[in-house]
C-alpha cells in the first residue's frame, strides 16, 4: 500500500501548512481602510486628505478638525482596534480550551465580575453620577471605574483560577465558570433592587459599552495590557493546537495541561477584563469573530487563526463603531447594541454559506 | 530485534480512594488502595505486537494508563528503556511512548497532514514550526499508514476507519519506540479491523516498534499478536485479577484463555480459537458428511439445540450428499422415515416439524 501511495505521489501533493497570505493581506487592507473611514465619518465629515494630513502631524485647515481627530476619533478608533482584537482572541482561546462553540470571553464570569466592580463603586459613591460624568468628559477621574472593573474581574478570575487548579476536567470548569458568573450577576441585581433609579441609570449606561471614553494615558495602559495579553496568547498557539486533540492526547504529548490552562485563563482575563474595564461589557464580538475567521481562513491552526482573529476582530469592531456613530447625524447608538444587531446576521450568513463551522467542533 | 523496552516489576495497579470519614478514624489513614491487579511482571520487546485482552472491568485501561505514566502505580515499578517512568518528565515520556486513545478529536477544520504534524509537538520549538526533519517524519508516518491519498482532506470528511489510521499516523509521527492503543478496532467494520491490525503488525515488524493494544477482538488478536497479556476478571469479593502473559497458541492450549472469559452460556472452542454461544442440547443427532457443508450444517443444528455427533450409526441423523451445485440433505427420522431436503433451511423446517409432532 505504501508503495502505491508513493507512486501516485504526483496525484496527491503534500498539503502546505501555511497561512493563506492573500486573504490576510485583504483583511489587513480592510482594517486600514475602515480605520481611516472611522476617522473620516461621524457627525462631522472630515475629508480623507485632511485626516491623513492630521495623522502625518501636519494639521489641517480647520483647527476644530485637528482636535476632533486627535482627541476624539483617533483614540476611539485605536480603542476599537484594541478591543476588537482582544475580545476576539480571548473568545478563540475559550472556545478551544473548553471545546465549546458557545464559549466566549464572558464565559468565566470575567465580564460579570467587572460589572460587579463597577456596580459596587457606584453604590459606594452614593450618587455615581459624579464619577460617571467625569469619565464622560474624558478626564483622569474615570480611573475609578477602570480600577473597580479590573478589580472585580480579577476577583472573579482568582475564584475561577482557584477552582481550575483543583478541577481536572475542563467541562466541569466551564460549568463552574458560568455558575460563578451567575452568582455575580445576581449580586448586581440585588444591588439594583435596593438602589435609586439614577444610580441604576448610570450603571445601565455603562453596560451599553463605549469606545469613546479611553483617552490619553488610559489608552497607553489599555494598549500595554492588551499587548501583553496578545503576546501570551500568541505564545500559547502551539499548545492550543494540541488542545484540539483533547486533554488526554495533550498530556500524552508531554504538554502540561495545567500550565496551559492557567496561562490561557490569565491571558483571557487580561484581555477581556481590561476591555470590559475601559469600554464596558461588549458582547458578541468574542463569540462571533473566531467563528467568522475559522470559516473564512478554513483552518483550526491557532498559529494562523491568532493573527487572523486579531485582524477580523479589529475590522468588525471598526465597522460597528462607524455604524454606531450614524454618520451625518448628531446621535450615536450604544456600541453593544450595534455589535450584535449588525454582526449576527453577517455571521449567520457566512456560516450558512460555508457550512464548516460545525465540523470545527465535531 | 528483541531487547526489552518496557518492563514492569511486581506492579500493582488501581486507584487510591478516599475513605469514608468514619473508616478513616478507625484506620488512621484517609486513603485506601483499591487494587485492580497486582504482581504484574511484564516485558515488552522491540518489534513485538502485544494484545491486551480481558473482560470488561478487568483493568485493561488502568494498566494502559499506568504504563503510559498517566496514572500512578500503587506499587512496584515500570521501567522504560531501563529508566523508571515515575522519574521521567512528561516531555521525556512523550518521546518514548505515544498513545492512540478512544477520545473523539474535535479538529474538523484541520487537514490530515496538520493533525499528524501535531505528533511532532515534543520536538518542535515554541511556535511549533516544523523543521525539514519534522516534515520528513510526518510524511513517512503518513506514507507508512497508507493515508497519503487523503492527506489534504479535513478530518470531519473521513470515515471512522480512515480516522483511526490518521490517529495511528499521528502516534507514528511522535517517533516513539513504544505505541499504545486503546481499543483501536472498536467501532470499525471487519475489513477496517483487519486493516488496522495488519498495519500495527507491520509497524511492529518493519519499523521495530513495540505495540500494545487493548482489544475485544479475540480471534483477530489470536491471529496477529506475538504475545497476549490476558487479564482475568476480578473476583466477586474484590480480589484483584490475575494476569497471564504468553504466546496466543500456548494460552489457548493450556486453557488459560478459556478460564479468563468463562461465563455461563459461553463455550470456548479450542479448535477454532473462538467463543461460541452455548446452547443447551435437547436431543442428539448424527451427521454424515464432510467439508464446509458439514461444518455449517453442524452450526445450524447446534443453534437449534441439537447435540451433533458424527457417524452413520445414530438412528436419527442427517446425511449430506453432493457438492457445490448439487447439494442435498437427507434426514433419517429414526422411525423408518427418510426425508430429502434441498437446502439447510428446509432441513431445519422439517426437523422442527418433527419436534412439534
Amino acid at each position: 500500500m505504501s508503495v502505491d501511495d508513493t507512486a501516485s505521489g504526483g496525484a496527491h501533493p503534500w498539503p502546505r501548512l501555511t497561512l493563506r497570505l492573500p486573504l490576510v493581506m485583504v483583511l489587513l487592507a480592510l482594517v486600514v481602510l475602515f480605520f481611516l473611514l472611522d476617522l473620516v465619518l461621524g457627525s462631522v465629515r472630515i475629508p480623507l486628505s485632511s485626516v491623513v494630513s492630521i495623522l502625518m502631524g501636519n494639521g489641517s485647515d480647520i483647527e476644530a478638525w485637528d482636535k476632533i481627530v486627535t482627541y476624539i476619533r483617533l483614540p476611539k478608533a485605536v480603542t476599537a482596534v484594541l478591543a476588537g482584537a482582544a475580545l476576539s482572541v480571548s473568545g478563540l482561546q475559550m472556545q478551544t480550551l473548553f471545546r465549546n462553540p458557545l464559549a466566549g470571553p464572558s464565559v468565566l464570569g470575567i465580564s460579570a465580575g467587572a460589572s460587579l466592580g463597577v456596580a459596587m463603586v457606584m453604590l459606594a459613591s452614593g450618587s455615581a453620577a459624579n464619577a460617571f460624568a467625569i469619565r464622560q468628559l474624558g478626564l483622569g477621574g474615570s480611573w475609578l471605574i477602570v480600577i473597580s472593573a479590573t478589580l472585580g474581574a480579577a476577583c472573579v478570575l482568582l475564584v475561577v483560577l482557584a477552582i481550575a487548579v483543583r478541577i481536572k476536567d475542563n467541562i466541569v470548569l466551564l460549568i463552574v465558570g458560568i455558575m460563578v458568573g451567575n452568582i455575580t450577576v445576581s449580586l448586581i441585581s440585588i444591588w439594583q433592587y435596593f438602589s435609586e433609579p439614577e444610580e441604576i441609570q448610570d450603571y445601565l449606561i455603562w453596560t451599553f459599552g463605549s469606545l469613546g471614553g479611553v483617552l490619553g494615558n488610559q489608552l497607553w495602559v489599555l494598549a500595554a495590557v492588551i499587548g501583553i495579553g496578545l503576546l501570551v496568547s500568541f505564545a500559547a498557539s502551539k499548545s492550543l493546537n494540541v488542545m484540539l486533540l483533547g486533554e488526554n492526547y495533550a498530556r500524552s504529548l508531554g504538554m502540561s495541561t495545567f500550565y496551559v490552562r492557567v496561562t490561557v485563563i490569565a491571558a483571557t482575563s487580561l484581555l477581556a477584563g481590561s476591555v470590559t474595564g475601559f469600554c464596558g461589557p461588549i458582547g458578541f464580538i468574542g463569540i462571533a469573530v473566531p467563528h467568522l475567521t475559522r470559516s473564512i481562513l478554513d483552518t483550526s491552526d491557532h498559529r494562523f487563526l491568532m493573527p487572523g482573529v486579531c485582524l477580523m476582530g479589529a475590522l468588525v469592531m471598526l465597522v460597528c463603531d462607524i455604524i454606531a456613530q450614524m454618520p451625518g447625524s448628531q446621535t450615536t447608538l450604544p456600541i453593544n447594541a450595534v455589535t450584535a444587531l449588525i454582526g449576527s446576521p453577517v455571521v449567520i450568513w457566512v456560516i450558512m454559506k460555508n457550512r464548516n463551522l460545525k465540523s470545527s467542533f465535531s | 530485534m528483541n531487547s526489552a523496552l518496557l518492563q514492569t516489576r511486581d506492579l500493582e495497579i488501581g486507584y487510591r480512594i478516599r475513605r469514608p470519614a468514619s473508616a478513616a478514624a478507625t484506620h488512621g489513614r484517609r486513603y485506601m488502595d483499591r487494587v485492580v491487579a497486582g504482581h504484574l511482571s511484564l516485558t515488552l520487546r522491540q518489534g513485538e505486537l502485544v494484545c491486551l485482552l480481558g473482560p470488561n472491568g478487568s483493568g485493561k485501561s488502568t494498566l494502559m494508563r499506568t504504563l503510559a505514566g498517566v496514572q500512578k502505580a500503587l506499587g512496584g515499578q515500570v521501567t522504560l528503556e531501563d529508566r523508571e517512568i515515575s522519574r521521567m518528565s512528561p516531555k521525556e515520556m512523550a518521546r518514548k511512548l505515544s498513545l492512540v486513545l478512544t477520545d473523539r478529536v474535535a479538529t474538523g477544520n484541520l487537514n490530515v497532514y496538520a493533525l499528524v504534524a501535531l505528533g511532532r509537538y515534543p520536538y518542535t520549538g515554541w511556535m511549533g514550526r516544523l523543521s525539514e526533519k519534522d516534515e520528513e517524519v510526518v510524511r513517512h508516518a503518513i506514507e507508512s499508514t497508507g493515508i497519503r491519498r487523503f492527506a489534504s482532506r479535513h478530518i470531519s470528511d473521513l470515515s471512522d476507519g480512515e480516522r483511526q489510521k490518521v490517529m495511528i499516523a499521528r502516534a507514528l509521527a511522535q517517533d516513539t519506540p513504544v505505541i499504545m492503543l486503546d481499543e483501536p478496532t472498536a467501532h470499525l467494520d471487519l475489513p477496517n479491523r483487519i486493516e488496522v491490525m495488519r498495519l500495527l503488525k507491520e509497524l511492529a515488524r518493519k519499523q521495530g516498534k513495540a505495540v500494545v493494544m487493548s482489544t475485544h477482538e479475540l480471534d483477530l488478536a489470536l491471529q496477529a499478536a506475538d504475545r497476549i497479556w490476558l487479564m482475568g476478571a476480578p473476583g466477586r469479593d474484590g480480589t484483584p485479577a490475575d494476569m497471564v502473559s504468553g504466546m496466543p497458541e500456548e494460552l489457548v492450549l493450556d486453557g488459560r484463555l478459556e478460564g479468563a472469559f468463562k461465563r455461563n452460556g459461553f463455550e470456548f472452542d479450542r479448535h477454532s480459537g473462538s467463543f461460541r454461544i452455548h446452547h443447551e442440547p435437547e436431543e442428539t443427532i448424527g451427521l454424515v458428511g464432510d467439508g464446509a457443508e458439514a461444518y455449517w450444517t453442524r452450526r445450524a443444528l447446534e443453534r437449534k439445540g441439537f447435540r451433533v455427533v458424527s457417524g452413520p450409526d445414530i438412528p436419527f441423523r442427517v446425511e449430506i450428499r453432493g457438492r457445490e451445485d448439487e447439494r442435498a440433505w437427507t434426514y433419517v427420522d429414526g422411525r423408518g422415515g427418510v426425508h430429502d431436503c434441498c437446502d439447510i433451511c428446509s432441513l431445519i423446517d422439517a426437523l422442527e416439524q418433527r419436534r412439534g409432532a
